[in-house]
């Protein structure tokens, strides 16, 4: 009968299988934080560049209490808000350069009507 | 006791099957994803934009609503799904920018090129307004010729009415012919400037000019060169004589030749091609006259078309040579 508690003991703690994660396992969200912050992310998306530190900061956390499977998520959370971090400054550098192309084009139409008057049109 | 301790591992059995399987129950973070992607998709500014990204994130939100498993899986699946969203949304305004930066490049090109209309329009405007300006002169000149002329009758009248006037009536008509000359030099004058006015005039009209960041770029069509070769064709001259004209107004500048083709054909035959043809309007320049060190020439083969080379008359502008007038 000690046998089969035993053995409905372990299945209990198998359930939820944990898989170990080597030491090095933060290494890719570190880098792509470091990607974001190249792509201008603490100027265009502060809040996924806190979100991508924090998550990485908790997945630290959970390593040292040994919750592996909960680090592998917090990991993957963190490097999807540094994706979105460059993805969001990309396209705030893209509205950007159009405004800015836009105005000039703005100013040039002024001289150029300044210069011809009504014959520019 | 050995059956209640059965009945207790049984359950333990149970429960740890359980445990990871809890069956997907209405989630409402996981509609209000759904929802959002329903948002990015039916945006009709968005659409077609990004469509990779938003396919991943489709399959995201798909991954999310087909999970099973524990409450933290699943809320974890739903967060990747939610900004996976906003990638898609992030990248699809992205290229969006890109069609509109297009847009405005399309604008400053039509404006800049309507300019250089205006400018060779004013030009031809100062061309006639010198015109009239040397009738006007010819006009007075010739009134002062009459009034001289006038003068001459009247001092050969004095002269024959009385001899003793001979002499100072001989002064006067030194004096008119020196005067006759100064207006026939003014006429002159007036008539050399009228020339260089049509003249730069038929330049802004017989080739196509434009102003770049780099400097003024006369493209010259591909009437230069048959099709193929690399030596020019009859009657290039003449065109290349008018660039040379231009050409020599700023003996200072550098020049650069750049050969363009358009894109049929191998690239690397396209820029052997160009770099040929570059250097043979480089060579046919410094013949008519240019200083060798001042040109430059490179095959910039087809990598840069002005127009379209899905038609005919796009790869005819795209088969061109720019001779550029380097600003410094």
């Amino acid at each position: 009968m000690k046998f089969i508690l035993i053995i409905a003991a372990l299945l209990v703690l198998s359930a939820c299988a944990t898989v170990k994660i080597g030491p090095d396992a933060t290494v890719l969200a570190e880098n792509a934080i470091a990607l974001a912050t190249k792509a201008g992310g603490d100027e265009f998306a502060p809040t996924e560049m806190r979100f991508a530190r924090e998550k990485l900061a908790s997945a630290n956390t959970s390593i040292e209490k040994q919750k592996y499977e909960v680090t592998i998520y917090l990991i993957e959370e963190s490097e999807i808000n540094s994706e979105l971090a460059i993805e969001k400054s990309r396209a705030a550098k893209a509205r950007r350069e159009v405004n800015e192309l836009r105005k000039s084009n703005e100013m040039l139409e002024v001289k150029l009507q300044e210069t011809f008057g009504d014959d520019f049109k | 006791m050995s059956r209640s301790i059965l009945k207790i591992s049984l359950l333990l059995l149970l429960v740890s099957m359980t445990a990871c399987v809890s069956a997907p129950k209405k989630d409402l973070a996981l509609e209000r994803v759904r929802d959002d992607l329903n948002k990015l998709t039916s945006n009709p500014e968005l659409a077609g934009y990004a469509t990779v990204a938003v396919g991943e994130a489709e399959r995201a939100v798909r991954t999310a609503e087909q999970a099973t498993g524990k409450d933290y899986y699943r809320g974890h699946l739903v967060y990747m799904a939610d900004r996976r969203i906003q990638i898609a949304k992030a990248m699809a305004e992205r290229e969006q920018q890109g069609q509109a930066l297009r847009e405005q490049q399309n604008i400053q090109s039509q404006m800049l090129i309507k300019s250089s209309q205006l400018e060779a329009s004013q030009a031809r405007l100062e061309a006639e307004r010198a015109r009239m300006l040397v009738a006007t002169t010819n006009e007075e000149a010739e009134r002062a010729r009459e009034e001289k002329e006038l003068a001459q009758q009247e001092q050969a009248e004095s002269e024959r009415a009385a001899e003793l006037a001979s002499q100072e009536a001989q002064q006067a008509r030194k004096l008119a012919q020196s005067r006759a000359s100064e207006a026939d030099f003014a006429r002159r004058e007036a008539n050399l400037a009228s020339q260089q006015i049509n003249s730069l005039t038929r330049q802004l009209e017989n080739l196509q000019l434009r102003q770049t960041e780099s400097g003024v770029v006369v493209t010259l069509g591909d009437v230069l060169f048959k099709s193929g070769e690399t030596n020019l064709a009859e009657g290039a001259q003449t065109s290349l004589a008018e660039v040379v004209e231009l050409l020599q107004t700023e003996p200072s500048k550098k020049i650069r030749v750049e050969g363009h083709t358009d894109s049929s054909g191998e690239a690397a035959t396209n820029a052997e091609l160009s770099q040929k043809r570059a250097d043979a309007v480089r060579q046919a320049l410094i013949d008519l006259g240019i200083d060798g060190d001042r040109i430059t020439s490179k095959g910039m083969g087809q990598d840069f078309p002005i127009a379209s080379n899905a038609d005919e008359a796009g790869r005819a502008r795209n088969r061109r040579v720019d001779v550029i007038l380097l600003d410094n």
